[in-house]
């Protein structure tokens, strides 16, 4: 099987990987770039735990898409998400709220809120469940996962705000 | 699972990736999204030496209105930007439903449309690993003589569950094909066969470019009845489309997903609405009937007998829905 060598750029990284066209962006990502954050579950794209975050902000199924076609293409993996110490808002939220019982499905989760979130920073309802529909959890469900990212809006929106907390002046 | 082992091309133009296509005949598979087909060769039912990626061909791409009113629908648009273009969404509710019905946003944000229109009909046989599949006789898609779905059926039953399908066909939308011989044009409700292997009529080598949808001021609705909203395949759809007025309706389309091998469009409804008028003794009536118009329904997911009292229930809510709805602003 010839092999073609990529460019992959994981949270900001370069990776030289010669890859097979039927290899996975999962499994390039967790087997030769060694960052296993990103999960593996049924990987026919039914379960969300290998999410990631395209080059264009969007929740990407990582065991659906070939690697060869992220030449060059910067990707976001759980691994990328914080700001070195400092947790990102929805993982804090995670921690804060007790979303997480097992964690296998924890990173895909984090990475399905931060794409709705960065594409839009106040979701209703509707949105939240319509992204969130994607990525399962088998031990806690999605209750306290939705808590999670609704505080998780809240705490990004407190923030986003000015300094002294009142928003724009009156005047 | 893993995939098994394919060449890969990108190619830069329509023409060159004809060309691909055209040189390796069945060997050789068209690449959307991958949403489905990376699947169908993890489960190793499809084994092309081949893939050639055509999603983002610039011949694909692109949403417009031409002087007619027509919509062209490029074949390689994703469908997360499908299910929230202003093109749609405002004079084509249905389509806009039908869109966003499909897997999860996860699956929309890789999916394309051309890819939904030419997915493979599925069962519960076919739908495992290949290990698993061998404890079983193989069925007619995987070179065996039965079909797990009806056993006493001469071909393949398995199910037609494209949810953008029926509400394109409900709009009377046309698909344009391209292959290295030449274009044509055709009816979407001509384009799929009564057969879950032969589905479609595509030749081999030849590509869905472009969805057009007729200009027409229609209301229109689709609704899906599903396991889990926002995942599953449905158990069945239901798409409709309507012009004219409640009192007098001057053509209406109904047309069901996930019942059969090919999408169905329903007769009988549409005649009693189109007789009696859209009103609550019209619809019930309409309800009544669509039994008869079913015929043999592939009860694949669900118990038997379910899928016709369900379609009783969703040509209730589609009638209700496009009995309520207000006729998309004039531009
Ligand atoms: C968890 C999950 C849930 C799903 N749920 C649904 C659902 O509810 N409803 C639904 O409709 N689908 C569902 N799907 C199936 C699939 O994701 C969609 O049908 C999707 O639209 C397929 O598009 P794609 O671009 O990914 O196709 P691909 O997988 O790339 O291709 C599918 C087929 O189309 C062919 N093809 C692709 N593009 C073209 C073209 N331009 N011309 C000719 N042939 C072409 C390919 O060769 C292949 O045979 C689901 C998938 C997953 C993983
Ligand atoms: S491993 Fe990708 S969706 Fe389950
Ligand atoms: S915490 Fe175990 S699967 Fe979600």
């Amino acid at each position: 099987m010839t092999r073609q060598l990529i460019t992959l750029i994981v949270n900001g990284d370069r990776y030289q990987v010669p890859v097979a066209p039927c290899e996975t962006l999962l499994d390039v990502i967790r087997d030769r770039v060694a960052l296993t954050g990103t999960k593996r579950g049924c990987t026919s794209g039914a379960c969300g735990v290998c999410t990631v975050q395209g080059d264009d902000g969007r929740a990407v199924l990582s065991c659906l898409a070939l690697a060869i076609e992220w030449d060059n293409r910067p990707v976001t993996t759980i691994e990328g998400v914080a700001g070195g110490d400092e947790l990102h808002p929805v993982q804090k939220a995670f921690l804060e709220y007790g979303a997480v019982q097992c964690g296998a499905c924890t990173p895909g989760l984090i990475m399905t809120a931060k794409a709705l979130l960065d594409e839009n920073p106040d979701p209703d309802e509707e949105a939240i469940n319509e992204a969130l529909a994607g990525a399962l959890c088998r031990c806690t469900g999605h209750i306290k996962v939705k808590i999670a990212v609704r505080e998780a809006i809240k705490a990004m929106a407190a923030d986003a705000a000015p300094e002294d907390g009142h928003g724009i002046q009156e005047g | 699972m893993q995939l098994p082992p394919f060449a890969y091309h990108r190619p830069a133009s329509l023409d060159e990736a004809l060309a691909r296509l055209s040189t390796a005949g069945d060997s050789v598979a068209a690449l959307g999204g991958g949403t489905d087909l990376l699947i169908n060769l993890k489960l190793r039912l499809e084994r092309p030496r081949a893939l050639v990626s055509v999603r983002d061909l610039p011949e694909l791409a692109g949403v417009s209105l031409d002087a007619s009113g027509t919509l062209r629908i490029g074949a390689g648009e994703r469908l997360t930007d499908l299910a929230a273009h202003p093109l749609i969404v405002v004079p084509y509710p249905g389509l806009a439903q039908a869109i966003r019905a499909v897997g999860s946003q996860h699956v929309r944000n890789m999916a394309t449309l051309g890819g939904n229109l030419c997915l493979p009909t599925r069962c519960w046989y076919t739908n495992q690993s290949e290990n698993w599949r061998g404890s079983q006789l193989p069925c007619w898609k995987t070179d065996g003589q039965v079909c797990h779905v009806i056993k006493t059926a001469p071909n393949c039953r398995a199910i037609h569950s494209a949810d953008s399908v029926p509400a394109l066909i409900s709009l009377g939308a046309r698909v344009l094909l391209r292959s290295s011989q030449g274009e044509r044009e055709l009816l979407l409700a001509d384009f799929y066969r009564d057969d879950g292997i032969e589905n479609n009529v595509l030749a081999p080598g030849e590509l869905i470019t472009a969805v057009l949808v007729p200009p027409a001021r229609v209301r229109s609705t689709f609704v899906k009845a599903a396991a889990r909203t926002g995942l599953d395949y449905g158990y069945a759809t239901l798409a409709g489309a309507l012009t004219g007025s409640n009192r007098v309706p001057k053509s209406l389309l109904l047309v069901a997903g996930s019942v059969g091998t090919m999408p169905l469009v329903l007769q009988k409804p549409a005649q009693i609405i189109l007789a009696e008028g859209l009103n609550e003794a019209g619809i019930e009536a309409a309800a009544d009937a669509v039994r008869d118009d079913l015929g043999e329904v592939t009860n694949l997911f669900t118990p038997p007998g379910y899928k016709k009292r369900l379609m009783r229930g969703l040509v209730r809510r589609v009638l209700h829905e496009l009995r309520r709805q207000k006729l998309p602003a004039a531009d």
